[in-house]
């Protein structure tokens, strides 16, 4: 599904370039569920910032279901970003001045569906993540664990080929960090969908079906699981 | 498009919904300032114009003034225009005048004047000489060797300081008369008129007999015809209907006469309001694009995850456009009721302007039109700009600052 060849970084030029990725490749098949670890500074996240279309490549080349996503015009970049691709924000990113719903039905309403339609999709992507009934709180009336669910609500609502989750439980305690792994889990072996999840804690890896390891903007190691 | 449109009016109402109203109150208010700013100097100045024009209606032109044709000083039958123009259809009343240069001498003070010479009874048609005696009492149809002085000449009223006077001449005291053609006369002053307006106040008036006595004329002559018409804004129709009628001396309108008079002040005072304008327009274009602006910076996050989920810089552009639309509406709204609340106070209680005249602003709707047009229509472009700029960021540098 996701096939990335030679893929590099580089931040700034001359003898303060930062060479965040060093020329990386692998695959990631549909309906897998990938753990991107790493130390800090090893890459992980450029990568997904890279594949979520968020950040340009510096060299290599990367496709999503056989589309050279990487040399797509900004116009449909920005399409693709609503259409195929799901981003999770380490922090959330909820548009404060938004319910619950609004944050959500407001991606299906950029694609084109009517606000009747849209409303519902949200509800429905709610309840998925278990936050039935809080539709119409704002993030500030959410727990932590509760926004990053209403992030996840946001990114499935539209149904993404890929869903891209960028430590998603870097600021939630255990047993948030815990309902927001469950879900991922659920959408995975329910929906079978493709989520690539970049974290540092170990123990996230017990809910993912495959662990890609990155150094030094060079892949270490790529683990696959095998399922209980 | 469409997309675009409802998600940026989507964006902005939950914005608008729930953000900061103490914001929301700031901005409208200070937007308010701005549209008071561009519309209160032009409403007073449009009074002032109004008080001049009014000035000019009511004493030397009327509604519509005849005067020689050429280099004649009289018009020579001055009755028959008359009797021509009272025919005219839409005309109310007319009357003749003679104006005629003269000295007063009081006590050994001498001032230079113009005396108007006029029959009373009709000027109470016609000008507001008759209701503006201060002290004492207006000319009668058998007032002779009496005079009514202006008040600035008597030095009874404000500007006596600035001009020569005659050192505070009371009604019943006897001035001396030298005209223009060195006959001299003694009038008993029978009225002070005080009309607040120099041309008036620095001039005098006797019976219309008594300058036809001096110059020897045969009550035919006069040096201008004023005119009044039933309805205000027929003046220029009324002209022509008079010439029509075969009055082949000059006519004038009231418009006419102020241009020269008139039109040059308040050519200065309209560069004064078209640089207070512009004044106003470009510190509201940049007070709006400042707090448009401070908005989207404290907002470059969302906008960038907005872009980062998939929605349209467009959309994102829209919705700053509609924002500054409904801050530019409320502070538009609120500017009018602020207007429109001062216009009021200020019509009640005029402002005194060079200590005698009242000046009460107008209240015209084609500037408030304009000026609602123009604020809009720059505080849209100047919330677009800011929202358009950021919303070429790239994702990274909006939500990350790299």
């Amino acid at each position: 599904m996701i096939i990335v060849k030679d893929l590099k970084r580089c931040y700034g030029t001359g003898d303060t370039a930062v060479r965040a990725l060093k020329g990386v490749s692998f695959e990631i098949n549909k309906g897998e569920f990938v753990a991107i670890m790493g130390a800090s500074g090893s890459g992980k996240t450029t990568l997904l910032r890279i594949l979520a279309l968020l950040d340009d490549a510096t060299g290599g080349e990367y496709t999503i279901r056989g589309l050279k996503v990487s040399s797509l015009p900004e116009a449909e970049r920005s399409y693709y970003r609503l259409t195929q691709v799901g981003y999770i924000f380490q922090d959330y990113a909820l548009i404060s001045e938004m319910s619950a719903a609004e944050n959500v039905y407001l991606l299906s309403m950029m694609e084109g569906k009517s606000k009747k339609e849209s409303y519902k999709t949200a509800l429905e992507a709610l309840e998925k993540v278990g936050l039935k009934g809080k539709h119409d709180r704002v993030p500030d009336e959410l727990s932590g664990g509760e926004k990053q669910r209403v992030a996840i609500a946001r990114a499935i609502a539209k149904k993404p080929d890929i869903l891209f989750a960028d430590e998603p439980c870097a600021n939630l305690d255990t047993t948030n960090s815990k309902q927001v792994l469950d879900v991922f889990k659920e959408l995975n072996e329910k929906y079978g969908q493709t989520i690539v999840m970049v974290t540092h804690e170990p123990w996230h890896t017990d809910y993912v079906d495959r662990v890609i390891t990155f150094k030094d903007g060079s892949l270490l190691s790529d683990e696959k699981k095998m399922k209980e | 498009m469409i997309n675009d449109i409802r998600v940026g009016a989507l964006i902005a109402y939950c914005s608008v919904k729930r953000g900061n109203k103490k914001t929301l109150i700031f901005i409208v208010f200070v937007l308010s300032l701005i549209f008071m700013n561009l519309v209160f100097l032009p409403s007073m100045i449009g009074g002032l114009s109004g008080l001049f024009t009014g000035f000019m209606q009511d004493y030397p032109y009327g509604d519509i003034v005849i005067e020689p044709m050429g280099d004649n000083t009289y018009i020579n039958n001055a009755d028959n225009v008359l009797k021509k123009v009272r025919a005219v259809e839409g005309v109310r009343a007319g009357t003749k005048r003679l104006d005629v240069g003269a000295s007063i001498n009081h006590k050994q003070k001498v001032v230079g004047v113009t005396i108007t010479g006029m029959l009373p009874t009709e000027e109470y048609e016609i000008s507001r000489y008759p209701y503006i005696i201060s002290e004492g009492d207006f000319l009668s149809d058998l007032s002779r060797d009496e005079i009514i002085i202006g008040a600035m000449i008597a030095g009874t009223g404000f500007g006596s300081e600035i001009y020569d006077n005659l050192g505070e001449v009371r009604p019943g005291a006897f001035v001396d008369v030298t005209y223009s053609n060195g006959v001299k006369r003694t009038y008993k002053v029978k009225g002070i008129m005080e009309g607040t307006f120099e041309v008036v106040d620095l001039n005098a008036l006797v019976h219309y007999k008594e300058i036809e006595d001096v110059y020897g004329l045969e009550g035919k002559e006069a040096t201008s015809v004023v005119v009044r018409v039933d309805e205000q804004g027929t003046e220029a129709q009324i002209q022509d209907k008079i010439r029509e009628a075969g009055v082949n001396e000059q006519i004038f309108t009231w418009a006419d006469k102020s241009e020269s008079l008139i039109r040059q002040a308040m050519q200065s005072m309209g560069a004064i309001d078209i640089m207070s304008k512009i004044v106003s327009l470009i510190v509201g274009a940049a007070l709006v694009l400042i707090i448009i602006y401070i908005n989207v910076l404290n907002r470059k996050k969302e906008i960038g995850i907005l872009k980062a989920v998939g929605i349209t810089p467009r959309s994102i552009v829209l919705s700053y456009a509609f924002l500054s639309t409904f801050y530019v509406s409320l502070g538009i709204s609120a500017g009018l009721v602020l207007y429109l609340s001062l216009m009021f106070y200020f019509q009640a209680n005029p402002v005194t302007f060079y200590e005698t005249m009242e000046i009460s602003p107008t209240i015209d709707p084609v500037l408030l039109i304009q000026s609602v047009v123009t604020m809009l229509t720059l505080s849209v472009i100047a919330g677009i700009l800011p929202a358009w700029s950021v919303s070429r960021e790239s994702i990274l540098k909006a939500i990350w600052g790299r």
